[in-house]
């Protein structure tokens, strides 16, 4: 609900001030996607007309129009969305399951070579996987895995990050729980499936979003790895496009539109878990 | 509690397994393909530093660190002043803020490539809108990324758009478990404004900055998708970054040892801001 006492007891200049740089901020950030998306409704012909020149009918067509949707319509688009959606929902299962066990296995378990292990789940996650894209492409190369899905998914399923905020979740559960299901009878498995993992909601939807958008809005590596039409993925079916066809700036818009709803819309449904994620495991 | 080393090994398994061939084991492939070379017929052979010694002899190499150092330069000072802003405005919950706040995170779901493509035709010289709206206000058009001294500006600038709220949020959650009390007594020894935020919220939020200036110029320090959309690393090598250096070592000129010995060297300048990252969590007691 709107809290409507704090206007009341704060200086109402200072309010002004406040959400008049928080709306003209807001409205210069979301103007190139606004732009973006009504252009993709609008004629051919008005596209390009009303591109430069500075007048309300540059943010808001006059003409709708669902043409460009039905252009992207065609094999290469379907087979791109499909390839990437697989890849990002494969990677998003396998990535929360593997990723879960490790960070469980940190918090709850002592182990030899514990310390040097989590050095390199840390090291993984403070090391941007563009610097190492080259040397990996040498190694898939290696292995044979070019031009497949595999070398899509996989090198993206064990995550630092993820691994971390799974620790840094388990940690907070008291022992005792884990200790009285063990008493019980249950295994480690068992505990970890029916106790520990349903008291991360917030964590895992934070780390199935992360994983998601990575895979969805991945470029450079499957760029390098896999150019194959039948594995190309959406970025790069819509930057190739773009090479192919430089003028058909509708069938531009309306695949730019398309791709960025689709990670958009699970990141505004989720959003709310990510700050509370970010703050409760202690980055910053 | 006893617990098999088994179970252990089951939980732990896959995840390192991942880490150690996909993340690990290519760190120690660029070091050591770094010290190889291709011949004409395709056989790989020893070359000792030579592939080291040909970057540092190459004017190329030294533009394109020289280009990568100045961008981070530039850019992460204005992504973390204007994250911190930011931070501080949303901060306080009042009516709208939350549907404010997502709309500046927004852009942080937007695929590099698909950021590149709308900023390049957003600032198209001739039929781009925002030269549509400089030459009506006066300013005139201006060429952004076909000119040499505007490209990499412009690619500060859509790296701003992208990049500002995700950094937001870190500082956001920095900001949150400052203890209201703190700034009670703060009040009633009569620190307010200005004051108040230079003697207490900016000392509370020294780690959280550094956190945040440390991961964001790792990540910066690897730009390349919107050079390879937009400009190529022109005009004449203003934008030619030094993981566009690498790329095109590695699928333009097919020279793997060039191009693993800059990825060495990227790894080298990563890690050790990872070094520094790492010594400063531990400050921080997270770990």
């Amino acid at each position: 609900m709107f809290n409507f006492k704090i206007l009341l007891t704060s200086n109402i200049w200072s309010i002004i001030f406040r959400y008049y740089s928080l709306i003209l901020i807001s409205i210069l950030l979301m103007s190139p996607l606004f732009w973006v998306i009504t252009s993709s409704f609008r004629p051919t012909t008005e596209i390009f007309s009303f591109s430069n020149d500075p007048s309300w009918k540059m943010l808001f067509p006059t003409e709708l129009t669902l043409d460009h949707y039905q252009g992207i319509v065609r094999p290469e688009f379907i087979r791109a969305i499909a390839n990437s959606l697989f890849v990002a929902l494969a990677t998003v299962v396998l990535g929360v399951l593997v990723n879960a066990m490790a960070g469980f296995a940190f918090a709850v378990f002592n182990f030899r070579f514990k310390n040097i292990l989590f050095i390199l789940v840390l090291a993984s996650f403070m090391m941007p996987f563009e610097s190492i894209i080259i040397p990996l492409f040498v190694l898939i190369r290696a292995l044979g895995w070019t031009n497949s899905f595999q070398a899509l998914i996989l090198p993206e399923v064990a995550n630092g990050l993820v691994i971390f905020l799974f620790r840094q979740l388990f940690i907070s559960i008291p022992r005792e729980i884990y200790e009285a299901a063990l008493v019980d009878g249950a295994s480690w498995f068992q505990i970890f499936v029916r106790i520990a993992m349903p008291l991360s909601g917030p964590t895992i939807a934070t780390s199935a979003l992360m994983l998601f958008i990575l895979q969805w809005d991945a470029f450079f590596w499957p760029l390098v790895v896999a150019s194959a039409p039948e594995y190309t993925v959406i970025q790069v079916a819509i930057i190739r496009n773009m090479t192919l066809e430089q003028s058909n700036w509708g069938i531009m818009f309306a695949s730019t539109t398309a791709a960025v709803l689709i990670a958009a819309i699970p990141f505004l449904f989720l959003q709310r878990y990510y700050v509370k994620t970010i703050v409760e495991s202690g980055i910053k | 509690m006893k617990i098999h080393t088994s179970t252990v090994f089951l939980f732990l398994f896959p995840a390192m397994l991942g880490l150690a061939v996909f993340r690990l084991a290519p760190v120690l492939i660029a070091i050591v393909g770094g010290f190889f070379s291709q011949t004409i017929r395709g056989d790989t052979i020893f070359v000792g530093m030579l592939n080291y010694t040909n970057l540092f002899s190459d004017d190329g190499f030294w533009n394109s660190l020289k280009v990568t150092i100045l961008f981070n330069a530039i850019l992460n000072p204005i992504q973390i002043f204007l994250a911190f802003i930011l931070a501080m405005l949303v901060l306080k919950p009042s009516p709208g803020i939350s549907v404010l706040r997502t709309t500046y995170v927004l852009p942080m779901t937007v695929a590099a490539s698909i950021t590149a493509t709308i900023w390049n035709i957003l600032l198209n010289p001739t039929l781009g809108p925002v030269n549509g709206i400089l030459r009506e206000i006066g300013i005139g058009t201006q060429p952004f990324f076909t000119s040499e001294n505007q490209a990499l500006a412009s690619f500060i600038a859509i790296a701003t758009w992208k990049g500002t709220g995700y950094w937001m949020l870190f500082l956001l959650a920095g900001l949150i478990v400052i203890p209201k009390d703190v700034y009670e007594a703060a009040a009633i020894d009569g620190a307010t404004g200005w004051k108040r935020f230079m003697w207490i919220t900016f000392p509370l939020m020294k780690r959280p900055l550094l956190y945040v200036l440390v991961a964001d110029t790792a990540i910066n320090f690897l730009f390349f998708t919107p050079v390879y959309v937009i400009s190529n690393g022109g005009p004449n090598g203003s934008t030619s970054v030094l993981m566009f250096e690498a790329y095109q070592a590695a699928f333009v000129y097919l020279d793997h040892g060039r191009s693993l010995a800059i990825s060495t060297i990227v790894l080298l300048i990563v890690m050790s801001i990872a070094a520094l990252q790492f010594r400063l969590m531990r400050i921080n007691k997270a770990i």
